[in-house]
């Protein structure tokens, strides 16, 4: 399927605890270039600290963690920072910067990264993202100023600030309506169209796995408990993937 | 003891990591000019009408003392040593501890909580250098800034005092509040301050920029922000009241 080239992530072996308790147990799963690989699971099942692995915010306690070549597992404050320069992820709650405007939200990040770049190219690039997501015209808005959906197109923008090879989205469509859950996912497909972007998306909507995702894992306790197709996990044994899948049609 | 062990032990990491940071570019300078505002700036009403009320306050309660003893003509000098030497400086400290300190424990938590931090960091920006640096170089410019508005405010309501029980002429009130006062006797107090603002800064974005508890978190950053640093720096300047004496032995009494 890749042609040879090492996977844009893989996990292997991965274990992390908090307090005493297990959240992930020996998890291996890879993603290969240009896939959409959808993660799906009842709350609090591990999901998201999946996520913040594979960009190195959390250290796992057992396992390697590889980011296209780079295993990023006990990597240095360096090399974490030129590994994240090629991901881009969306917070669930889109994670803007209060203080900031929306454009700042965008420009801020670019300008202190780029700062030898002339101001009129970083404006234009900011200018492009927001008109991409839809929001070309609320620049000046404080992120206060934003409704749910508006906010997870700004973090998406921002994401893609830094034109990453990888996006990590955690809970693109949590807390929105069917409309603008559709129109998120209608997004996310357009940039994976337009760029091959490699995609790992942590969701709780079977229906979103189902439309946008190649692939499908799903977590349970801790545990990937299953890895295919949305046909192959619907005849899978287990009651609980079947379940989940089910809820797609 | 051994939480309060731990924590000072943190807070010295955290400062080391401070020191080792600062050092090394980007600078921040747009960053730090947005937390001088922030820090010094907008706390400037809370410190000009702290100042210019305990000013007034103090006078009246020293006049008082002095007139027994027939030194009433001594209370712009007493008036100007109390605030340059003390009043001034720990009272614009604890004015910042509790405005700015509150505000920079609430804001960093608060950032945490809602994973902006995180999204610093992912986006390849190192979120301490950009977040604790300047709210702690800002902090320390700020306050002795500050401390000299609360000195001027402290002198004009002591002013208003004498006004109004005496004929005494602004020329004549500022020539006695200046009469004895030697530049050791504002200088160093003054510029103690500014170890000050680095501790609150220091404290209020290790306790803000560490929290793991959530919206929970942010409350209680806010509140611890404000006692500790308001302890640390009430600790600090017996240190560093004892140092200035050392060094300039005139203005110890």
């Amino acid at each position: 399927m890749n042609g040879g080239n090492p996977p844009a992530i893989a996990f292997r072996e991965v274990s992390r605890s908090f307090g005493g308790r297990a959240v992930l147990n020996n998890v291996s799963f890879e993603v290969e270039p240009g896939e959409a690989f959808c993660l799906l699971g009842r709350s609090g099942m591990g999901k998201s600290v999946t996520l913040k692995l594979a960009i190195g915010l959390i250290q796992p306690d057992a396992g390697a963690i590889y980011v296209e070549d780079d295993n990023i597992v006990g990597m240095d404050e360096d090399g974490l920072s030129k590994m994240r320069g090629r991901v881009g992820f969306l917070f669930q709650s889109g994670a803007l910067f209060d203080s900031f405007s929306l454009h700042d939200n965008l420009a801020v990040p670019l300008k202190r990264l780029w700062g030898q770049k002339p101001d009129e190219e970083i404006e234009s690039i900011v200018q492009n993202n927001l008109d991409d997501v839809g929001l070309g015209k609320e620049g000046r808005k404080m992120p206060a100023e934003l409704s749910g959906g508006m906010r997870k197109r700004a973090g998406l923008a921002r994401a893609l600030m830094l034109s990453p090879s990888i996006l990590l989205v955690d809970e693109p469509v949590s807390g929105l309506d069917r409309v603008t859950a559709g129109e998120i996912d209608d997004l996310l497909l357009r940039v994976r169209k337009r760029d091959n972007t490699t995609m790992v998306i942590v969701t709780h909507d079977t229906r979103e796995a189902h439309r946008i995702g190649d692939r499908v894992g799903v977590l349970d306790n801790g545990n990937l408990i299953a890895v295919g197709s949305m046909d192959e996990l619907a005849e899978n044994q287990s009651a609980l993937v079947r379940a989940l899948v089910s809820e797609a049609e | 003891m051994r939480r309060y062990l731990e924590f000072m032990g943190n807070i010295g990491l955290f400062a080391l990591r401070a020191v080792r940071r600062v050092l090394v570019p980007p600078f921040e300078f747009e960053m730090i000019l947005r937390q001088i505002e922030a820090a010094g700036w907008k706390s400037l009403p809370l410190v000009l009408s702290s100042g210019f009320a305990l000013g007034l306050v103090l006078a009246l309660h020293t006049r008082t003392t002095l007139v027994q003893f027939g030194a009433e003509a001594k209370m712009p000098e007493v008036q100007s040593l109390a605030f340059f030497n003390e009043i001034g400086p720990l009272l614009a400290g604890l004015l910042m501890a509790g405005r700015v300190g509150a505000g920079i424990g609430a804001e960093l938590a608060n950032m945490r909580a809602t994973e902006q931090i995180d999204a610093i960091e992912v986006l390849s920006i190192d979120s301490f250098k950009m977040l604790v640096i300047p709210r702690i170089i800002a902090c320390s410019i700020a306050l002795p800034i500050l401390t000299v508005f609360m000195d001027v405010m402290g002198l004009a309501g002591g002013y208003l005092a004498e006004r109004a029980t005496s004929d005494l002429s602004v020329q004549l009130y500022i020539s006695r509040a200046f009469h004895d006062v030697s530049w050791a006797a504002f200088v160093p107090p003054t510029l103690k301050t500014a170890i000050f603002g680095a501790v609150i800064g220091l404290i209020s974005s290790y306790l803000g920029y560490t929290t793991d508890e959530g919206a929970e978190g942010v409350g209680r950053a806010a509140t611890n922000s404000v006692v500790i640093s308001s302890l640390a720096i009430i600790l600090i300047d017996v240190i560093l009241v004892k140092t200035i004496f050392f060094l300039f032995p005139e203005t110890a009494i």
